[in-house]
């Protein structure tokens, strides 16, 4: 069933540049410049994008890892690697970006505040999760262990997506979202911008994952074909 | 399963593609937002006279910029205010919300010599922010930095895959061929 869904998703290809098309258009060309930051505002509409796809990904991690710890299928596990390298180049691009946005606006590279700080180890967990895979031996015993550090590693997440109203601190309120505040909520123009690029950068977190899943596969198709290689060999020299 | 790995090694070439238009996208878009910024541009300079009615509540300020030229500005309740104190604390308001306290501002501003950016529009000022975080040049610095920087950690992980793709599809051609 999965296997046929992600065969399916090749025109998300299409789909997801076309919309990054609009949303480029849109961010450096359609919305008016915000008058406080300047140009620098506008990193808003790529540094929120990537950070829900880092979150999207690790709530694909934890949701797959959940399913390969229920019934026991490597498809799930594929997926949940796939969200998981992913995620990790999502979570790096919304630090990165939010670092180059903070240094003109609060005049420092980082700060240790709430929010910040969540995110920074969201990130850490994404790359505990594929150090822990990359180093423990091969088998179910590391496909179950790397799914119980999926299933945990979610519980992060509404911790970062509520930090800036539990801490109140420099970072800026929510704009989007159930608990956004209605007065610093974005505007029509901004909002209609944000959205655009959310909904592009979704697509090509979905594209992306797909073409890793697809390596994956690859990487197990090829462990299969060795073994049975070395078996027709040894079965050659009987 | 090769015609699978065939297929993914296309998609990602085409999404090699597909990356670097949006690169190319995102390129032209910078060269059209900065032709479009010198359309009007904002006045930056020290503040050198602020004019306040009987309540105290700020009617014109004037700003001399860097040639010596000094432009009055008036004001109005939509006016938008993005200044900061020594301390660095930022003050956002709109004339409407605060009278006062703009003038306030500006006046520290003016005896700390703080340069600030006006937005204008004929002689009526719409925003008043900081010089430093008002510096378009500045800003598009950063905003270039953040879209070349994270497409070319895309661009650089596409590439990874492709590399990855070639190596497997290489290795289970060749170990078809050994099993014939």
């Amino acid at each position: 069933m999965l296997n046929k869904v992600l065969d399916l998703l090749d025109p998300l290809l299409i789909l997801s540049a076309a919309l990054m098309g609009v949303a480029l258009y849109l961010i450096f060309i359609w919305v008016p410049t915000e008058t406080n930051q300047g140009a620098v505002q506008r990193i808003l509409y790529f540094h929120v994008p990537v950070a829900w796809g880092s979150m999207l990904g690790i709530f694909v991690v934890s949701g797959s890892s959940f399913m390969y710890l229920w019934k026991k299928t490597e498809k799930w596990d594929r997926l949940a690697v796939a969200s998981a390298e992913v995620g990790v180049i999502f979570g790096g691009m919304m630090l990165l970006s939010g670092m180059i946005w903070a240094r003109p606006v609060w005049a420092v590279w980082w700060t240790g505040e709430a929010k910040l700080t969540t995110a920074l180890i969201l990130f850490f967990i994404y790359v505990a999760y594929l150090m822990f895979r990359a180093y423990f031996p091969p088998g179910a015993q590391r496909q179950r262990l790397a799914a119980i550090i999926g299933v945990i590693g979610a519980v992060d997440t509404p911790i970062i997506y509520f930090a800036a109203n539990l801490w109140s601190q420099a970072h800026p309120p929510l704009i989007t979202g159930p608990a956004a505040d209605a007065e610093s909520a974005l505007g029509s123009d901004l909002g209609i911008v944000l959205t655009a690029s959310t909904v592009a950068f979704t697509f090509l977190f979905i594209y992306l994952v797909q073409t890793r899943y697809k390596i994956r596969k690859s990487e197990d198709d090829l462990v299969e074909l060795k073994r049975a290689v070395s078996t027709s060999a040894m079965t050659g020299a009987n | 399963m090769i015609s699978n790995v065939t297929n993914t090694v296309t998609t990602t070439r085409t999404i090699r593609f597909v990356l670097a238009a949006f690169i190319a996208l995102s390129a032209f878009a910078f060269a059209t937002q900065i032709s479009s910024a010198e359309h009007e541009p904002p006045v930056s300079g020290i503040v050198v006279g602020v004019e306040t009615d009987d309540n105290g509540n700020l009617t014109r300020f004037a700003v001399s910029d860097s040639t010596g030229t000094v432009t009055t500005f008036t004001i109005f309740d939509g006016t938008e205010y993005g200044l900061e104190n020594q301390a660095g604390d930022r003050w956002v308001s709109t004339q409407g919300e605060e009278p006062s306290e703009s003038a306030r501002r500006l006046r520290d501003h003016r005896e700390r010599f703080a340069p600030i950016t006006v937005v204008f529009e004929n002689g009526t000022a719409f925003s008043v922010v900081e010089r430093e975080q008002g510096k378009l040049e500045t800003n598009l610095g950063y905003l270039f930095a953040v879209f070349a920087v994270t497409w070319a950690l895309f661009f650089a992980y596409v590439l990874y895959m492709g590399r990855k793709q070639r190596v497997l599809q290489h290795e289970i051609a060749r170990l078809k061929g050994k099993i014939g």
